[in-house]
């Protein structure tokens, strides 16, 4: 950012968001990333503006299709799991049709949610900081910006949209596995029949539980974008840089997850 | 009375302070509608870091840089880019989309014009062939050499006609037959429209007669400014112009 020195002149830009004033610089940058996406979308949607259609296919491609194998294995095991301490407590007490209310709650509501979240950080989020660092390093933003294209969004709105449509597409499949698993193995091992479960699903969810649920991942997903393009567009013009703004996105879009998630849990339940 | 048309480009007093250091020191340049200015000098000399300013990309610390009749510096984001849009340039470094094909890496400044991709793509194969590079339109720019790369970047500077070229190092990677033959187009392009060239190279021999004006920065200040005529004539008198223009005394 430009900044007075002592004798009024400003100097050459220095790393932005840095200083005193820096988290507010970030957060306003996240301000305008959003609305200028938002209003890309609009002009879009207004034929005023064209999706850039590989961009977005890559993007998608890198959220969502590539990381498929990795997120349905991973629910896998997140439901055998659930199911197998479902079956310990169960055995200490054995009332099945109180026990499956905490966990299909906690399941759908939690877990599902806050894990798509974070396998989509660590996937498209962190792609995205490296992207917008890369494109630094490399002189190309200048490319960009010569071209008339504001660079922040030419990276970030394609990536946003492949983003909350891949999360919202994943928490439902993560819900389906998990559950799946979860059901075979206590079907499996402590003959809990299939009408308890979805009987515990009824009892436990709402339609507006089910909203919250399906809406948690794509607020996730917008915090991620923006804590990427931020992480990304300060990061250093040297190759460790890149690898420094990919760390500071994973672990501050963790952090923005769960804050968020803690947040929502307060609004909603006051 | 008949108003004289403004400049292309008028730099007054600019300065720009590096980590405490003037890399520009009161820039005073005025470029005239149609003219080519060459700016040389040595590595280090203030060069890229002036038509970056130029460009809008950095922030000079002091003094005004008028484009194209607009003050840069007084225009919001939306100005800029309207401004960039009458605006060619080729970077030092490059700056091609490493993850975009030619073709892709053309289409960039005219990508939301009206009219169908296919009409666009014709557009750029124009500009393609006008400087050799048919056939390379699905190529990534990493598979391209660095002369191919520059002309891949000065079509894409070009491929929106605009008013004003700003070329940064205007010699590197091409060899001297590619130098002259991208000249050429550039004096072709000069025939039949209005075009601005403002280009840097560390010797004033690239351009030679071709250019209407030289400018030799030394160390963020103009040393000369003055014709091509005006520069032979002065290099024997100049020891320190000869040095910093052909390294030697």
């Amino acid at each position: 950012m430009a900044r007075p020195n002592d004798i009024g002149w400003r100097d050459a830009p220095d790393r932005p968001f840095e200083g005193p004033v820096g988290w507010i610089e970030g957060i306003g940058l996240a301000a305008l990333t959003l609305l200028g996406c938002l209003r890309l979308y609009l002009r879009i949607l207004l034929g005023r503006a064209r999706l850039d259609v590989p961009a977005f296919a890559a993007a998608l491609r890198q959220s969502g299709l590539s990381i498929l194998p990795a997120i349905t294995l991973v629910a896998a095991a997140v439901g055998a799991i659930l199911g197998r301490q479902t079956e310990t407590i169960l055995g200490r007490f054995d009332l099945p049709g109180l026990v499956l209310l905490p966990v299909t709650y906690g399941l759908v509501m939690e877990l599902v949610p806050v894990l798509v979240g974070i396998l989509v950080a660590g996937r498209a989020g962190v792609a995205l900081a490296a992207r917008q660092a890369t494109l630094s390093v490399t002189g190309e933003v200048d490319g960009l910006l010569v071209s008339g294209i504001h660079p922040i969004q030419f990276t970030v709105a394609p990536v946003l949209l492949a983003m909350l449509l891949m999360s919202f597409g994943f928490v439902v499949w993560v819900s389906l596995v998990t559950f799946a698993a979860a059901f075979l193995w206590l079907w499996a091992q402590v003959n809990i029949p299939p009408a308890m479960f979805l009987d515990a699903l009824a009892q436990t969810l709402t339609p507006s539980d089910l909203l919250e649920a399906l809406g948690k991942p794509l607020l996730f997903a917008v915090l991620i974008a923006l804590i990427a393009t931020i992480n990304g567009t300060a990061a250093d013009r040297d190759p460790q840089g890149i690898g420094e703004a990919a760390t500071r996105t994973m672990i501050g879009a963790i952090a923005a997850i769960l804050v968020a998630d803690f947040a929502v849990i307060l609004l909603a339940r006051g | 009375m008949t108003r004289s048309p403004p400049p292309a480009l008028q730099l007054s007093g600019v300065f720009q302070h590096v980590q405490g250091h003037a890399a520009l020191a009161d820039i005073d340049l005025r470029v005239e509608a149609g003219e080519w200015l060459l700016v040389a000098g040595p590595n280090g000399a203030g060069k890229s870091l002036l038509m970056r300013l130029i460009l809008g990309l950095d922030v000079p610390s002091a003094g005004t840089i008028r484009v194209l009749g607009e003050d840069i510096q007084r225009l919001d984001w939306r100005g800029v880019t309207r401004l960039r849009g009458r605006l060619g340039a080729v970077l030092q470094g490059g700056s091609l989309l490493k993850g975009q094909s030619v073709i892709e890496n053309l289409l960039l400044p005219i990508r939301d014009l009206p009219g169908g991709r296919a009409r666009l793509a014709r557009e750029a194969r124009l500009v393609m062939a006008l400087l050799r590079l048919d056939g390379l339109e699905n190529h990534q720019p990493r598979s391209l050499s660095l002369g191919q790369r520059r002309r891949v970047e000065l079509a894409r500077a070009l491929i929106h006609k605009p008013e004003l070229l700003v070329w940064d190092g205007l010699t590197d990677g091409l060899d001297p037959a590619s130098a002259r033959e991208t000249l050429q187009v550039l004096s072709e392009q000069r025939g039949s429209r209005q075009l601005t060239l403002i280009a840097t190279d560390n010797g004033a021999d690239a351009l030679g007669a071709t250019c209407d004006r030289v400018a030799v920065l030394e160390r963020g200040r103009t040393v000369f400014n003055g014709g091509p005529s005006d520069l032979a004539q002065a290099l024997p008198e100049r020891l320190d112009l000869r040095y910093l223009l052909q390294g030697r005394p």
